[in-house]
């Protein structure tokens, strides 16, 4: 009898010990680098998937930072014998999944997550990878994903930072921390509390982001003198025509920066080090709007570039003095954009933040367009506020400074938080 | 008493100030005010210094000398307590 008891053992260890991952359990191995757009909503769609599908386990690899995970990528494309040259990257069951699209590439994820829920799947990589014990090698499926970058893999190795950690990077929740990489979304302000980068919409920042870089007084001053020599002329009609073409005028300089500015982002692609020099630029314009909340505590106008602004109002005068209304409104638009030209220095870096921020977004052209649109509305809120008011009025009117100094340290406080975002968690801003 | 007040047309702050003091002054006909453009009136920017913030506004007791210097964007009812303070309710 004990060598049927032995067998029946035996026999029941061999089947157990062969059998492939238990239908409920499904893993996905995904690999990603931080600061790719693609990678990010593939990311993003992981999470929502496992809210969906709760006996789903993403294991996460970071390669952009961690060389011993590109090794890993590399044996895990020898094992599928397929070849790899980019991420997103992701494999399920056997199955790999190559790039990105939304409307495609998360169907056939989820479909496959499915099919390995209801029948067990091959999970040949496991072991490369660590994650469990060894599994059957199954049948390999190619795929028919689209590379992101034909240099990436050689570009992943050329980065030889320090390894964070050496657990494997797990994601069992969304929002939580992972380690080695894994990007987590939710954080903890002090006083605010918990928070998810996540929910901020581009919308909402972008009106932000617009009303705190308007608060901006420099931006005004031009502004401000040419009304106050506008309501001498006694002419309402030439006073709307200069005043509307220099406000019209300092938008298309604002415009023609961003966009020029979004279309170099774009074209130089995702570079680590301009995205940190841009987060770096976030830093130095917050620390620079932290300090004028301590150091400018009245509110009042900094007196500063006498000699320039002086030579500024001298051809202001001349141009408004100007009989010919044509040659006088020419004359306005080319001092506007000289004017807002020099003055973009003096905007702690808000536009070329916002930009950087807007191409991790990955939209289409029309959505660029529209948001730098939306931005330059809220940017431009006061000065049209001001210029109506004065103008329907016939009376100089200011917009009060005392929200000047809350909306320094509010600026402040958002460039350094995107700045630090910017370099070290930029799929925080990809959604 | 009197008051100097030294603003820009371009500085925002100084064109919020413009109004309250207009009700002041409306208030407190005895009290003496003079406007200085930062621009313009430069003799009197450089005799008082005024080389930080605008609008800047300074407090001459009856001797003409000063007293008090304020800047920036100021309530009413702080100009109006410093006015009482010294001039009583006139």
């Amino acid at each position: 009898m004990k060598w049927i008891y032995a067998f029946a053992i035996t026999a029941v260890a061999m089947i157990v010990g062969a059998a492939p991952v238990r239908a409920a359990d499904v893993r996905a191995y995904f690999f990603y680098g931080d600061g790719c757009p693609h990678c990010a909503k593939e990311q993003y769609f992981l999470e929502t998937l496992k809210d969906r599908h709760p006996s789903l386990s993403v294991y996460e690899f970071e390669v952009y930072n961690h060389p011993e995970n590109v090794e890993r990528l590399i044996k895990t494309a020898e094992a599928l014998r397929i070849v790899v040259d980019g991420v997103p990257f992701l494999v399920i069951g056997d199955q790999m999944f190559s790039g990105y699209a939304p409307g495609t590439t998360d169907r056939a994820i989820e479909q496959r997550v499915e099919t390995c829920k209801a029948s067990a799947c091959p999970d040949s990589i496991a072991q490369i990878l660590g994650v469990a014990a060894p599994r059957p090698l199954g049948s390999p499926s190619p795929g028919n994903g689209d590379a992101v970058s034909g240099m990436l893999r050689d570009a992943l190795l050329e980065t030889p930072e320090e390894t964070a950690g050496a657990d494997l990077p797990v994601v069992p929740d969304a929002g939580s921390a992972s380690s080695a990489g894994g990007v987590a979304s939710s954080f903890t302000v002090p006083i605010i509390g918990s928070f998810d980068a996540r929910s901020i919409s581009l919308p909402f920042l972008t009106v932000v982001m617009g009303l705190l870089d308007g608060f901006n007084p420099c931006a005004m001053w031009t502004l401000l003198f040419l009304i106050s020599l506008l309501l001498g002329m006694g002419d309402r009609r030439k006073m709307w025509i200069l005043g509307g073409a220099f406000i019209a005028a300092s938008s298309a300089v604002y415009l023609l920066f961003m966009v020029a500015w979004l279309k170099l982002i774009l074209f130089l692609g995702f570079i680590t080090w301009i995205r940190i020099a841009i987060g770096g630029v976030a830093l130095v314009g917050g620390a620079y709007s932290i300090r004028s909340f301590f150091t400018n505590r009245d509110g009042g106008c900094e007196v500063v570039g006498e000699e320039g602004r002086r030579k500024t109002f001298e051809r202001m005068r001349s141009i408004v003095r100007q009989g010919n209304l044509w040659f006088a409104l020419g004359g306005i638009i080319a001092l506007a954009f000289a004017v807002n030209t020099v003055e973009l220095v003096c905007s702690a870096g808000f536009p070329a933040v916002y930009t950087q921020v807007l191409a991790l977004r990955n939209l289409v052209a029309w959505q660029y367009g529209a948001y730098i649109l939306l931005y330059i509305f809220f940017f431009m809120l006061d000065d049209l506020f001001v210029f109506v008011v004065t103008m329907a009025t016939l009376e100089m009117t200011g917009v009060t400074t005392r929200y000047v100094r809350a909306s320094r340290m509010i600026g402040g406080l958002l460039l350094t938080a995107i700045g630090l975002i910017l370099i070290f968690k930029p799929a925080w801003l990809m959604f | 008493m009197k008051v100097l007040k030294f603003g820009a047309v371009w500085c925002n702050a100084c064109l919020v100030m413009r109004p309250r003091w207009k009700e002041i002054e409306a208030e407190y006909p005895k009290l003496q005010t003079e406007y200085f453009d930062f621009d313009t009136d430069v003799d009197a920017v450089r005799a008082y210094g005024i080389d930080r913030t605008l609008p800047t506004f300074v407090f001459l007791d009856d001797n003409g000398k000063e007293f008090l210097r304020l800047n920036g964007e100021i309530a009413k009812e702080k100009l109006v307590d410093i006015i009482r303070e010294r001039m009583g309710d006139v």
